[in-house]
């Protein structure tokens, strides 16, 4: 029994080592020697019996077929006895001391060793079992019985024999036994019991890790040799290499490999002449803490047939295909594509496509043709000796450029180097195109991995704070509550069903879904062509939700990860500026509505009808739609934006009339599916049926009341518009007509609607008259003057000609008065002159600025401080001027007393204006000339007498001063020099005027007097009254 | 589901109709207004009395005098999960356009039973089980509110009549 010796040895302290035994038994006594064996080596040897005791029996068997021999004996007792065994084997468990002891009595040998080995627990026993078992299975025993059958079936029992027992334990037992057992590598417990994985993370007690350099990118054949070594050289070997586990980390840490090991020691040794290793540089102890993220793998795509992954490089770069099959090795995966093929159309007539593929790559470069199923008869155009059918089990098979398609779609082999599996994010038009290759035309389309797919795709940012979730799965499934915050991919939720309502607990993002309800708006935030749309929610199912988009009214299903709830109103989506349904031009004569946004184009429906897609460069810019446009329907009613409209001819289409362009309506109708709803109508073809909705019609109280507003035409009750300025009466001269002062003459000082206060020339004291007893005078002629009554008449219009002549001014020439009836003692120019010629319009009213040199009247007598309806204001200047002259000619009188004079009082009163005649009269010269000039205001006393003695009979012809008159300018300088030399006209004027009209003598001073009063009050007392 | 709600609005008058009917025409006023009117939450039925019509101010500066009404109104709110019945205003193959009184419901097809199926081409367009149940202009629903969709000045549902006992009545 040497071998027993070097065992020992070599197993004290190190693990029990199961091979070298058997190697060494040679007899029938060995076999009952190695369990005893077994008891030796120790409790810590005994971890992996129970994974690998299947390998090792067998092994063990096939060495041991010399010894084999003895136990058929034992075999064919076993296979009696089994279930007599079993029962032992639980007794032994249970009480297991005695019946040890019992069944090692039966060979003495062992008995001792076993008296040795007292203490051992019960663990070694099973491993006593297994040995034997293990031994059992001699070849010589196989032969005699269905070999795989009768071994399986017993190791099979003796399992489930093994695992009941441990069933049987109570926990408590059960669990020291795994820890005595498993205690030093507490990973391995992961086996039996789920266990915390913070529970898992090593401490300091855990073997320690050191990384160690080695040459870049031989880090795997670093590790690949000291597994190796370890296998060589295993614990319990006369050299063992103590180094327990080897890894490298790949590309992450290129250069560097790690060992795990107890002391520093055990690693250099085990390291020693390692290839690639570089053991210059000093090995270096990964901290405990950092231990797990070394250890973390950043878990690789797993490739499933059907799945969907998409292609990174070559022709198909960016494709989206679908996993045929995954090779076992892992690295090969055969995948469905949909072709990109040409069929050698764009090659030159004699370059064969795979002869040159350098040249063909150019041109793939350069043009990649569209993703298309094969078409067999496209590819027997042009190349059908590259074509070649394979007899598939569809049938449908072609070989082309040495490529297989089946059913239209290429299948390949590719490296799992060349595709992508991580976002691939499948949209769905891409994927309809493998659908399409359905037998029955159905789509076939395995929704299951498509939702996998995307869902490994997830990106966190789907998750927003706010949105309503569910786990479902993982520990928490069914939890119902909404995202609180997002970080990487882990989210925070607070639940809001169920018994943890209100607790704040953390999920990863596949593990949720997002949860909507029927009758949720949404919007779709990404992921597929419906990205943007807004909707309601008809239907939940699972992971796809159906939602009815508010703009089409059309059912799109769609995965909830890509929806959220939606705020906004509004039901569009939006490219740029442009909104669905919104006008836009497109050129001068054109407009059309928008009623779809693609990605990039727009779909749109113009005046005539026409539907197109354009771009939104085409649009020349965007109509802002215009609240107040206004048209009329076919009967003539005003229709506006709003409102509901229905064509009279045609499809009767009806619709709101979203916008109005020239005789053009666009409708909108919700009821309808195409177009979004947009339908054009030209507004002769279209009757009202509703105007918007609560426009109301009733009388808007914040306008006039029309009730009152229809009675001012009639009744002319309105109000007239308030007067502005002074009151015209005021600073009149004035003769009284009645009472106690009847025929006195005064000056209006102030005056308000009923009575004035006069002035009197006689009393110099202010007395109240009633105004209908006063009646304006010319100042200097003393001549009645027709003025509006009160405070310069009504309204616009109101003064008519009559209340003109009727009024003060009852001698106005319109009146047909004679001069003499005028008065009597005045000259028929008198009375001309009192009747509107222009001058006189604008004596009598309204200050001209003949009139009026105090400046504050404007030069224009009918706009000025005159309103139009003050009594002058009436009397143009061509209705005077037109009327009275023909009438003075006509009646005898001479035509110069009014037509010719005129032009002297314009000039005459015009301080600026004076002709040149004049103005030599009426410097201060004139003034000294004329001696009873009694105001310094020379311009008007200069003038006046001038003036009027111009008409005077003795004047020169009348025809001449007829004919000078219509300018006023000329009028007087003509007639000055022809008519009385200008010296006489000089030199006799005041006397000569005087004279002859002694009446005039006195009103000479007048007029001078009343302007200065007008002017200031005093001068007007001075001047001689006869 | 119908409330009596409290509510006040403002009125401004002007002055030419200041005068003995005043109060005549504020309330014409109001009932015009609000009868009818949709708030985007729910729809004014009915006003049924001025609780109060208060003291008119004088703007300054226009003249017009502001009145503020207090009164009382029927107002219907739809509610998601309400049974309402409605009259089909039009049937499409997308689903079925109902008017539940002011408010327009649709029924998806996804809410319609599988058993009633779109026939085009009867005269008009209908749905219909080939049985006693037929769904066309005109008819008579009873429905189920799923969704509500508050807009400016309307409100949008949608409805169903997968569920026991809805359906044309």
């Amino acid at each position: 029994m040497s071998n027993f010796l070097n065992q020992d040895f070599g197993s004290e302290d190190e693990e029990d080592d199961f091979n070298p035994a058997p190697q060494e038994e040679s007899d029938a006594e060995d076999l009952k020697v190695k369990p005893t064996k077994k008891e030796h080596s120790g409790g810590d040897g005994a971890d992996e019996q129970d994974d690998v005791k299947y390998p090792r029996d067998t092994h063990a068997n096939e060495e041991d077929d010399a010894k084999d021999v003895e136990d058929d004996e034992e075999i064919e007792n076993e296979v009696d006895d089994d279930d007599e065994e079993e029962d032992e084997d639980e007794e032994e468990d249970v009480a297991s001391r005695p019946q040890k002891r019992m069944k090692r009595v039966a060979n003495p040998f062992i008995e001792d060793e076993a008296g040795v080995d007292d203490e051992e627990d019960e663990a070694d026993d099973e491993e006593d079992e297994l040995a034997e078992y293990g031994m059992e299975t001699h070849p010589d025993d196989l032969d005699a019985l269905p070999q795989g059958t009768e071994t399986d079936d017993r190791r099979h029992r003796q399992l489930d024999r093994q695992r009941e027992i441990d069933a049987s334990m109570d926990a408590e037992k059960q669990a020291q036994m795994l820890k005595e057992r498993y205690g030093r590598n507490r990973a391995a417990a992961t086996d039996s019991l789920v266990i915390p994985k913070r529970l898992l993370l090593p401490s300091v007690e855990d073997p320690s890790i050191w990384g160690g350099r080695c040459k870049p990118g031989k880090e795997k054949e670093v590790v690949y040799s000291i597994q190796k070594r370890i296998e060589e050289r295993p614990a319990g070997s006369r050299n063992p290499i103590r180094i327990i586990s080897a890894f490298e980390r790949g590309n992450i840490m290129q250069g560097w490999f790690y060992c795990e090991a107890r002391r520093q020691a055990d690693v250099t040794e085990g390291l020693e002449a390692i290839n690639f290793y570089y053991p210059s540089q000093k090995l270096t102890l990964v901290p405990v803490k950092e231990m797990p993220d070394l250890l973390r793998v950043q878990k690789s795509e797993e490739l499933l047939p059907g799945g969907w992954i998409r292609i990174k490089r070559g022709k198909y770069m960016g494709d989206l295909a679908q996993i045929e099959e995954v090779e076992t090795n892992g690295l090969n995966v055969t995948v469905r594509l949909v072709p990109r093929l040409d069929y050698g159309m764009n090659d030159d007539a004699f370059g064969a496509p795979a002869a040159d593929a350098k040249r063909k790559r150019g041109a793939v470069n350069t043009v990649r043709p569209p993703q298309r199923l094969f078409s067999e008869t496209e590819a027997k155009k042009k190349h059908a000796k590259y074509l070649s059918s394979t007899s598939g089990l569809g049938g449908k098979s072609w070989n082309y450029l040495n490529d297989n398609y089946v059913d239209g779609f290429l299948i390949k082999d590719m490296r799992v180097q060349h595709l992508n599996a991580k976002n691939v994010n499948p949209r769905l038009e891409e994927v309809t195109m493998f659908a399409r290759g359905g037998e029955d035309g159905t789509a076939n389309l395995d929704l299951a991995s498509l939702a996998e797919t995307l869902k490994n795709s997830t990106a966190e940012d789907s998750y927003q704070p706010g949105d309503p979730v569910e786990v479902y799965r993982g520990e928490q499934q069914g939890l119902i509550g909404r995202t609180v915050s997002t970080r990487g991919d882990i989210i925070s939720l607070q639940v809001t069903e169920g018994e943890l309502a209100g607790q704040t607990i953390d999920a990863p993002v596949r593990t949720l879904r997002k949860r909507f309800r029927e009758g949720d708006h949404v919007k779709v935030i990404g992921g597929s062509r419906y990205q943007n749309e807004l909707g309601m929610v008809v239907q939940v199912k699972d992971d796809t939700v159906t939602l009815l988009s508010d703009m089409s009214m059309q059912e799109i299903t769609i995965f909830s990860k890509d929806l959220r709830l939606s705020a906004e109103m509004a039901a569009d989506g939006q490219l740029g500026i442009y909104d669905v349904h919104d006008l836009v031009q497109l050129d001068a004569a054109t407009v059309a509505c928008v009623i779809k946004v693609d990605r990039e184009s727009l779909r749109v429906i113009d005046q005539n009808g026409s539907i197109r897609n354009i771009l939104p460069t085409q649009i020349a810019n965007k109509i802002e739609p215009r609240r107040d446009a206004v048209a009329t329907d076919r009967n003539g009613a005003e229709i506006r934006s709003g409102d509901t409209v229905r064509e009279v001819y045609g499809e009767q289409r009806s619709g709101v009339i979203r916008h109005i362009h020239r005789s053009f309506l666009f409708l909108h109708n919700k009821a309808q599916a195409e177009n979004a709803g947009i339908s054009v109508v030209r507004t002769t073809n279209v009757v009202t049926v509703s105007a918007r909705g609560g426009r109301p019609t009733g009388p808007d109280l914040t306008k006039m009341n029309p009730a009152l507003a229809m009675q001012t035409p009639g009744g002319g009750a309105a109000m007239p518009p308030p007067r502005r300025g002074r009151d015209q009466l005021i600073g009149k001269t004035v003769t009284i007509r009645k009472g106690r002062y009847k025929g006195l003459v005064g000056i209006v000082r102030d005056a308000d609607d009923s009575s004035a206060q006069v002035e009197l020339y006689t009393s110099n004291k202010p007395v109240h008259i009633p105004r209908e007893i006063l009646t304006p005078k010319d100042p200097v002629s003393k001549q009645p003057l027709s003025m509006g009554r009160g405070r310069g008449g009504g309204g616009p219009g109101g003064r008519t000609p009559h209340t003109s002549s009727g009024g003060p001014g009852r001698d106005s020439w319109a009146g047909g008065r004679t001069p003499i009836a005028a008065d009597s003692s005045r000259t028929p120019a008198w009375s001309g002159a009192a009747a509107r010629t222009p001058a006189w319009g604008g004596l009598n009213g309204s200050r001209t600025p003949a009139w009026k040199n105090d400046g504050s009247r404007t030069a224009n007598p009918y706009d000025g401080n005159r309103t139009a309806y003050g009594g002058v204001g009436s009397r143009t200047p061509s209705w005077t001027s037109g009327s009275k002259t023909p009438y003075d000619s006509s009646s005898g009188f001479d035509a110069f007393a009014s037509g010719s004079r005129t032009p002297g009082w314009n000039a005459g009163g015009a301080t600026g204006g004076r002709t040149p005649g004049w103005n030599s009269m009426s410097g201060g010269r004139d003034q000294r000339d004329f001696d009873d000039a009694p105001t310094p205001g020379g311009n008007y006393s200069a003038p006046t007498p001038g003036a009027y003695a111009a008409p005077t009979p003795g004047a020169p012809t009348p025809g001449g001063w007829a004919e000078s008159a219509p300018t006023p300018g000329g009028a007087f300088s003509a007639p000055t020099p022809g008519g009385p030399s200008k010296r006489d006209y000089d030199a006799p004027t005041p006397a000569a005027f005087d004279a002859p009209t002694p009446a005039m003598g006195g009103m000479a001073a007048t007029p001078g007097a009343g302007y200065g009063g007008n002017d200031g009050g005093p001068r007007y007392d001075d001047s001689p009254s006869p | 589901m119908f409330f009596l709600k409290e509510e006040t609005k403002v009125i401004s008058m002007h002055p030419s109709y200041f005068g003995p009917n005043m109060r005549e025409y504020l309330i014409g006023r109001l009932n015009e207004e609000e009868e009818g009117r949709c708030t985007g939450d729910h729809f004014v039925i009915c006003v049924m009395d001025m609780v109060d019509i208060g003291e008119g101010r004088v703007m300054p500066g226009i003249g017009q005098a502001e009145y503020t009404i207090r009164y009382r109104a029927i107002i219907w709110k739809p509610f998601r999960g309400e049974t309402v019945d409605a009259i089909v205003t039009s049937v499409k193959p997308t689903g079925i356009f109902t008017l539940a009184g002011p408010l327009s419901v649709f029924i998806a097809r996804k809410n319609i039973p599988s058993d009633i199926k779109w026939e085009p081409n009867t005269v008009p367009p209908q749905y219909t089980d080939h049985a006693d149940q037929v769904i066309e202009k005109g008819t008579s629903l009873r429905l189920k509110i799923l969704g509500v969709k508050p807009d400016v000045a309307a409100i949008n549902a949608i409805g169903t009549i997968k569920e026991d006992y809805l359906g044309p009545l």
